[in-house]
């Protein structure tokens, strides 16, 4: 990929090779479409995994971080702050749309020729000109003004239709987000989502911040998949360090991460019944999560925040004597999972709600870039730990799950199996345990440079990009979770379906609010 | 009838939870309590979904901007007499979104606030202390022999026991540092 782009494009592009991925390739602000046209042309699976915008003085950077089927580079353009615009690439890449809003939002960068502009993260009553991520905006100064009276609800034109507001206080919500549905009797027509009431400035309050204290905020991004969040921040900044981390950390990072990853699935098994009426399963589900919880108390100290990743290794050794009380309590849920198969593939209920609701085709979810379980139970086999491998899952043993139905049933599904692959994973890590240092001893300050990491966290990939500029405080920290990359497929299985579909649907998503607005 | 307006209040308080920007850390233990392991229902304590039928408000968050309008609304529609609860420690006071700039910080800040559990996040523990603290408060144990408390007694808060834990936890990593 990368020779073709340097045939084709020869001296007009700068190819720096191992930065950002595979490569780095800067191009002139228009030209970087054309690359991008190229990558599309040559490889199906191209698609948009982040847009980043950099406030770099004068000019304001953006970077483009496109995933294809083998490699992962970054396209560099940049805009100058008096003309900050660029021609949006949303009808090159459908999933490209929310990348490209939150990028207007925060920095200003103007994207021209965008199918819906407007606020994205931030609120209606947000001063205009005032863009959060630029440098010379102080987070203190920032004065909002009134909400003008005539508030947003728009009715549509045909009088047949009706719109349904859901949220931001709903029962099927956990979350504040607004979702304005329109019906036509009970067929769904469009769906408006308005996400941004979680948004708390995560990005900019890191640039405040010093590493270590970053590492505890970038957890508190989310409070189920935090070790992934923490070990996301703590990745790309050792990447920048150029450490290895001791063999033994690297497996009790791979513990901490499954542990996450199968309450989380636990979680989201549970809650799809409960979306779906059916409580005793999600009682039963929730019970059974329980004793992971008690697990990450016992690895980590804590229930919730495990605060075990730190820059250079973890910050807590597992003792001898606690692996055979992993090994029974990861056994014991291991037997109880027949009978939740059984639940989910015989109960009518959950086939009459599940079966054929939301379903998404496996193009759909290459064109929207969608990461996860949603896109491996369209047949799209994206999964970073197999991929790309990180930490140290290149030594672990386990299968990547792929259903192809697309529906909701399938999404679940895939969960289902990978909460079985996730106790192979730890029971393989516990047994081969290497012997050796759990931390090294780094400095608190860290060189200039940018590096990229990703990883598979339970609701997909997430992918984190952080910039250094030699002090012990980071430049810009860029944070892309997996549930804003799934939103749009949302988007797309909602309509044609029933309104009574919405929620069971929406949940196969493992929605996650507070990663998504940051 | 007092006595009995009280009695129905406290064996059958109806909560409404409320997220206003908060990480899902608080939210999930509030739902934890409501599984098999910590039964809240077993105090009659129930998760109502509309504001109209709650008595308690329950709020995690370090309440957004686009969230405290929403808060002040919801507490507007429960009917009297109602309580909040500011659940964990950006609810309480920001915790470490404090001044960043789409945060007002404190739910207190917004609404008025009855009683306060901090933790990141809680303990579901935690939690049920705090909800049976604030019951017991609203049904005082009746002194003999001397007239009627006029007011009630302020709400305890279970700082005492998290601080305790959290001292055990710094002296932990003390020792692993060692």
């Amino acid at each position: 990929m990368i020779g073709l782009i340097k045939s084709t494009f020869g001296d007009k592009v700068q190819i720096q090779l191992g930065a950002l991925g595979a490569a780095a390739i800067t191009a002139n602000n228009g030209l970087h479409r054309d690359v991008l046209k190229t990558m599309l042309a040559a490889d199906e699976k191209t698609g948009i995994t982040a847009i980043t915008g950099l406030d770099l003085g004068a000019i304001i950077g953006v970077y483009y971080h496109i995933h294809t089927s083998n490699v992962f580079v970054t396209i560099k353009t940049e805009v100058t702050k008096e003309n900050p615009k660029t021609q949006t690439i949303v009808d090159l890449h459908l999933g490209a749309a929310f990348h490209e809003l939150e990028v207007a939002d925060l920095l200003g960068v103007v994207f021209e020729g965008h199918p819906s502009p407007g606020h994205f993260v931030l609120s209606e009553n947000w001063p205009e000109g005032i863009y959060p991520l630029r440098k010379d905006v102080k987070a203190n100064e920032i004065k909002l003004v009134p909400t003008p009276a005539s508030e947003e609800i728009q009715l549509p034109e045909n009088k047949r239709l009706v719109k349904i507001i859901i949220g931001p206080q709903h029962p099927a919500l956990l979350e504040p987000e607004k979702f304005a549905v329109t019906v036509d009797g009970e067929t769904v027509t469009k769906v408006e989502p308005r996400i941004g009431y979680v948004h708390r400035g995560i990005e900019k309050a890191a640039e405040s911040r010093g590493y270590m204290q970053d590492v505890y905020l970038m957890e508190r991004i989310c409070g189920i998949c935090n070790s992934c969040h923490a070990y996301g921040f703590v990745g790309a900044v050792e990447k920048i360090l150029k450490t290895q981390v001791p063999p033994r950390a690297e497996y009790l990072r791979v513990i901490a991460l499954e542990l996450n990853r199968l309450h989380s699935h636990l979680l989201t098994l549970g809650h799809a019944c409960l979306e779906i009426g059916y409580e005793t399963v999600f009682q039963y589900f929730w019970r059974d999560r329980e004793p992971i919880m008690d697990l990450i108390e016992l690895t980590s100290g804590n229930r919730v925040y495990s605060s075990l990743m730190t820059i250079g290794g973890v910050r807590r050794d597992l003792k001898d004597t606690d692996i055979p009380k992993i090994k029974t309590t990861l056994e014991e849920l291991r037997a109880k999972l027949p009978f939740y198969r059984q639940i989910y593939e015989n109960e009518p209920t959950l086939k009459l709600r599940m079966k054929n609701v939301g379903v998404l085709s496996k193009q759909d979810a290459i064109n929207l870039s969608c990461v996860g379980p949603v896109a491996r139970g369209s047949g799209y086999d994206v999964d970073v730990r197999k991929d790309e491998p990180y930490s140290a899952y290149a030594e672990m043993p386990f299968k990547e799950i792929v259903y192809t139905t697309g529906d909701t049933w399938a999404r679940m599904n895939v969960r289902m199996d990978e909460v079985e692959e996730s106790i192979n994973i730890i029971e393989y890590a516990v047994d081969n345990l290497p012997k050796g240092p759990f931390r090294l001893e780094l400095p608190r300050s860290v060189p200039a440079g940018e590096a990229i990491h990703r990883l598979e966290a339970p609701r997909g990939e997430l992918f984190y990009y952080v910039r250094s500029n030699g002090t012990d405080m980071p430049d810009r920290v860029k944070v892309r979770t997996p549930t804003f990359a799934n939103i749009p497929s949302f988007l797309k299985t909602a309509i044609g379906e029933s309104i009574a579909d919405v929620p069971a649907n929406f949940v196969s998503l493992d929605p996650c609010f507070s990663c998504t607005d940051r | 009838m007092t006595d009995t307006k009280t009695w129905a209040r406290v064996k059958s308080p109806w909560v409404l939870h409320f997220n206003s920007g908060a990480c899902n850390g608080c939210d999930i233990e509030i739902v934890a309590l409501l599984t098999p392991k910590y039964d809240v229902e077993r105090f009659g304590v129930k998760l109502e979904p509309s504001p109209r039928h709650a008595d308690v408000l329950l709020v995690t968050g370090c309440v957004t901007q686009q969230c405290a309008e929403r808060l002040k609304a919801i507490y507007e529609q429960m009917p009297q007499p109602k309580f909040v609860v500011a659940i964990g420690a950006c609810a309480c006071s920001g915790g470490v979104f404090e001044g960043n700039y789409n945060v007002v910080g404190g739910v207190d800040k917004v609404i008025p606030v009855t009683a306060y559990i901090p933790g990141c996040p809680p303990r579901p523990e935690a939690i049920l202390d705090g909800v049976v603290k604030l019951l017991n408060a609203l049904n005082p144990p009746k002194p003999k022999k001397q007239p009627k408390q006029a007011k009630a007694p302020e709400v305890a808060k279970p700082e005492a026991a998290v601080a305790q834990a959290a001292q055990g936890i710094v002296e932990e990593e003390k020792q692993v540092a060692k």
